[in-house]
C-alpha cells in the first residue's frame, strides 16, 4: 500500500472514531434554578471551577421566574433532553417522585446526606423512605420590622403577642401617609399561606395533622380572626400587598419604602430588602413571630429547598449530575470548610442546611437580620409535604385573599378552607 | 369527466387535509377523549381511566375545582366582552381618523397605533405593570395632578381585570385599526358624494353608509378580538399571576395550572373542551345574527 493510501485510511479511521471518542468523554448537564441573575452568575462560577477537575462535564444554567419553575419541570421533565439538575420546593417532591420525574439519590449520596443534614430536613428531601434531592437551603419566617417606623410611632419594642401585635399595628398605621401597620400579601400562594401558617404555630394550631387537615381547630379560629381584625380596623391594607411572577411587587415594594411597618416574611429576602433600601436597610430588623393567645412560644413554618435529578435524563447526564452536586455541596467546594452552594445562598441571605455549612458561616447568621431567623428555626414546625400540598396552598391562598379583601368573613373563611382542603387531600390521596 | 375531476381534486385535497387532520383534528379529538378520562399528564395514553363525565360534572361542582373553573370562565367572558367593546368602537374611530386625508399627521397616526402591535407582550407587561404600580406608578401621579386619589388598578379585585382589559386593547387596537381601514377602502366614494348632494351631514353618512357597509369587516375584526381576547395568558402570567383573590385568573392560565402545574390532564382537558365549545357557540351565534342583518 503506498503512503498516500495508507494516510487516507488512517485519517478516515481517524474521522469516523474522533466523533464517537468526544462524545462518550463530553457530557452536557443542565441546572434549572428560579435564581436570580447575579446568583445564577456565581451559580456559573462554581461550574467552572468544577469543569477545572472536570473537563468532561459542562453545566449550563438556565433561570426562569418562580412562578414557572414547577411547569417547566413538569413540562420539559419528562424528557431525556428537559433540564438535567432542578432547584425544587419540598412541597412539590412527592408528586413529582409519584410521577417518576425526579430520580432516587444513589447510596453514596444518600448515605452522605443522611449524615451531614439534620433529619428534618433528609426527611422532607424523602419520599417512602427514598432519598430523592440533596437539601440546599432551608427557609424560616419571622417578623420582620422598621424600627425608625416603631420610633415614630412610639412603640418600643417588637410585639410578642397577639394582643401587643394588634396594637402596633394599629399605631404604625397612618392612613393619610399612606402607611399601613402590619403587611399580609397576595397573588402567591406561598407568601400568603406561610405568614398565616407561622402565626396559626405560634397560636398552637397547625394546618395538617396526621395527613388531614386541622384548619377547624379554635386555634385556627383565632389566626382567621386576626386577619379579619387587622383588615377591618384598617392596620393592613390588601391593596399594599400584591406580588409579582417574581416574588416582587407592591408588597416589597411598600416595606422597602417605609410604608408598612412589620411584616412576617422569609429570611431568603434580605438581598431584595438590601437592593430595595441601601442604607436603610439598617433600620429593619426580626423578632419572633407573635404568640396568639392558645400558644406555648413563638414557632414558624419551615420549608426547604434541594436539587433533584431528571429521572429520564441519561445514565451518563445522572450519573454526571449527581457527581457534580455531590461537589457542589461538598464542605471542600467553598471557602473556609463551607460549601460551594451554601455561598451562593448566603449572597442572598439563605440559610444553608448542611451542619457543616451553618458552622462555617456563623458569623454571618450572626448578622443582626439573619440571627433573628436563626433564632426561631428551633421551634420552626415543616411545612407539611402531603401529596396535594401545592393545590392546597392555591385553594387557601384564594380562601385568605378572599378573607383580605372582604369578600367572606372570618367564620365563612375557615369552613370553606377546611372542606377544600378536606377534598384536595382526600383526591391527592387516591 | 367528472370522475376524473373529482379524482384529480382529492389527489390535491389530500395532503392539505392529512395535515390539518394529523395536525387539528387528532389533537383536538385526543382533548374531547382525554376529557372523559381519569389522567396525568406525567403518566402514558395508555394510563388513562375512563370515568365518563365524572370530570364535567367536578368542573361544574360545589368543590374549589368547581368554584375556580367557573370563576375563571366569568373571568373570561368578562375579559372577552369588556376587550370588544372598547376595541371595535376604538379602532372604527381611529380608522376614521386616519382614513381622512385632509387630517394632518394620518400617517404618522398611523404608524404609531400599529406600532403598539408589534411591541413584545413581555416588555407591555414589564412597562404597564410599572405604570399602574400603585405607589409610584405614573398613571396615579398624573391622576393626582387632577385631584383624583391613588386607584390600585392591579391591587384590586374590582379593578385589576379591568387593567389587563385597558393593557390589551392599547396593544391590540392598531391591528384592528388597519382591519377597519381596510374596511373603509372598500366603500365607495361615489355614495358619500351622493349623501351629500341628498343633504346628509358626517354623521348621517357614518350611520347610514359606513356602518352598515363595514358590517363585514366588522364581524371578522369580532370574530378575531373574541378569539384573541379569549387566549389571553402572557399579561395574566407576566403580571398577576390570576390575582388579587383569583380577579385575573382567566382559563388558558387556568387549564395551564391545573393540566400542566398539577398535572391534572383529564380535569384540564374537561375545561379544554368546554373552553372551545363556549367559543364555538358565541361564534356561532355572532354569524347567525350577522345573516339574519343581512337577510334584513
Amino acid at each position: 500500500m503506498s503512503f498516500a493510501w495508507t494516510s487516507k485510511l488512517a485519517l478516515a479511521a481517524g474521522l469516523a472514531i474522533l466523533p464517537a471518542t468526544a462524545w462518550a468523554q463530553s457530557v452536557n448537564i443542565s441546572y434549572l434554578t428560579h435564581w436570580s441573575p447575579e446568583t445564577v452568575a456565581l451559580l456559573e462560577a462554581a461550574a467552572k471551577d468544577y469543569a477545572k477537575a472536570n473537563p468532561d462535564v459542562s453545566v449550563t444554567v438556565r433561570a426562569v421566574p418562580f412562578g414557572d419553575l414547577l411547569t417547566t419541570l413538569r413540562s420539559q421533565g419528562s424528557g431525556s433532553d428537559g433540564p438535567t439538575i432542578g432547584g425544587i420546593y419540598d412541597l412539590w417532591l412527592p408528586e413529582l417522585a409519584r410521577d417518576k420525574l425526579v430520580a432516587p439519590a444513589p447510596d453514596a449520596v444518600a448515605s452522605e446526606v443522611k449524615a451531614a443534614w439534620p433529619a428534618g430536613i433528609t426527611s422532607a428531601a424523602s419520599v417512602g423512605g427514598a432519598l430523592y434531592g440533596i437539601p440546599n437551603e432551608i427557609d424560616v419566617y419571622a417578623l420582620n420590622y422598621n424600627k425608625a417606623l416603631f420610633k415614630q410611632a412610639g412603640v418600643a419594642a417588637p410585639p410578642k403577642t397577639w394582643d401587643e401585635f394588634k396594637d402596633a399595628a394599629k399605631r404604625l398605621t397612618n392612613k393619610e401617609a399612606g402607611q399601613q401597620g402590619f403587611g399580609m400579601i397576595n397573588s402567591w400562594a406561598a407568601g400568603v399561606v406561610h405568614p398565616f401558617a407561622s402565626l396559626l404555630v405560634s397560636n398552637g394550631g397547625e394546618l395538617v395533622k396526621d395527613g388531614k387537615p386541622a384548619l377547624d381547630s379554635p386555634q385556627a379560629t383565632q389566626t382567621f380572626q386576626l386577619y379579619e381584625d387587622l383588615i377591618k380596623s384598617g392596620a393592613s391594607v390588601p391593596a399594599m400587598a400584591t406580588a409579582d411572577a417574581n416574588t416582587t411587587g407592591p408588597f416589597l415594594d411598600n416595606f422597602v419604602s417605609g410604608k408598612t411597618g412589620m411584616i412576617i416574611m422569609a429570611n431568603w429576602w434580605e438581598s431584595a430588602l438590601k437592593t430595595g433600601m441601601g442604607d436603610k436597610f439598617a433600620d429593619i430588623a426580626t423578632a419572633p413571630i407573635p404568640v396568639g393567645p392558645s400558644g406555648d412560644k413563638p414557632h414558624s413554618i419551615s420549608y426547604s429547598w434541594m436539587t433533584v435529578v431528571n429521572a429520564n435524563a441519561g445514565v451518563a447526564e445522572q450519573k454526571a449530575a449527581w457527581e457534580f452536586l455531590a461537589w457542589l455541596n461538598n464542605p471542600k467546594s467553598g471557602r473556609n470548610g463551607a460549601s460551594a452552594m451554601s455561598d451562593i445562598l448566603m449572597s442572598m441571605g439563605i440559610l444553608p442546611s448542611r451542619l457543616s455549612d451553618i458552622d462555617a458561616h456563623k458569623d454571618k447568621l450572626g448578622s443582626e437580620f439573619l440571627s433573628g431567623y436563626v433564632s426561631v428555626l428551633t421551634d420552626a414546625k415543616p411545612f407539611p409535604v402531603v401529596p396535594g400540598g401545592q393545590e392546597f396552598s392555591e385553594s387557601l391562598q384564594q380562601t385568605l385573599e378572599a378573607l383580605q379583601y372582604g369578600q367572606v368573613s372570618a367564620k365563612d373563611a375557615q369552613a370553606t378552607a377546611q372542606a377544600d382542603a378536606t377534598s384536595i387531600l382526600e383526591r391527592a390521596a387516591k | 369527466m367528472i370522475q376524473r375531476y373529482r379524482a384529480s381534486a382529492g389527489i390535491m385535497l389530500t395532503p392539505a387535509v392529512t395535515l390539518i387532520g394529523i395536525f387539528i383534528l387528532l389533537p383536538m379529538l385526543l382533548t374531547v377523549w382525554l376529557s372523559f378520562q381519569d389522567w396525568s399528564t406525567q403518566t402514558p395514553f395508555s394510563s388513562a381511566r375512563f370515568i365518563g363525565f365524572d370530570n364535567f360534572r367536578e368542573i361544574f361542582g360545589a368543590s374549589s375545582v368547581g368554584r375556580d373553573f367557573k370563576g375563571a370562565l366569568t373571568n373570561t367572558a368578562i375579559y372577552t366582552a369588556f376587550s370588544i367593546i372598547l376595541i371595535l368602537p376604538l379602532s372604527v374611530a381611529f380608522g376614521l381618523m386616519v382614513y381622512q386625508h385632509d387630517v394632518a399627521g394620518g400617517t404618522a397616526l398611523r404608524t404609531v397605533l400599529f406600532s403598539t402591535y408589534m411591541v413584545p407582550m413581555i416588555a407591555v407587561a414589564l412597562v404597564w405593570s410599572k405604570l399602574y404600580s400603585p405607589s409610584e406608578g405614573p398613571l396615579n401621579q398624573m391622576l393626582g395632578l387632577i385631584g383624583i386619589g391613588p386607584q390600585p388598578f392591579l391591587s384590586s379585585p374590582r379593578s385589576a381585570l379591568v387593567s389587563i382589559v385597558l393593557l390589551n386593547a392599547w396593544q391590540q387596537v392598531g391591528y384592528f385599526t388597519v382591519l377597519a381601514i381596510a374596511g373603509l377602502t372598500q366603500i365607495p366614494g361615489s355614495l358619500y358624494e351622493a349623501a351629500k348632494l341628498d343633504g346628509a351631514n358626517r354623521f348621517e353618512q357614518f350611520r347610514f353608509i359606513t356602518l352598515p357597509l363595514m358590517r363585514r369587516t366588522l364581524l371578522f375584526s369580532a370574530v378575531i378580538a373574541i378569539i384573541n381576547a379569549v387566549q389571553v395568558f402572557e399579561p395574566v402570567a407576566l403580571i398577576t399571576q390570576g390575582g388579587p383573590v383569583g380577579s385575573t385568573n382567566v382559563l388558558t392560565y387556568h387549564i395551564r395550572r391545573v393540566g400542566i402545574e398539577r398535572a391534572q390532564g383529564g380535569l384540564g382537558s374537561a375545561m379544554a373542551v368546554t373552553l372551545m365549545l363556549s367559543l364555538i357557540v358565541v361564534v356561532c351565534a355572532l354569524f347567525a345574527l350577522a345573516n339574519r342583518k343581512d337577510q334584513e
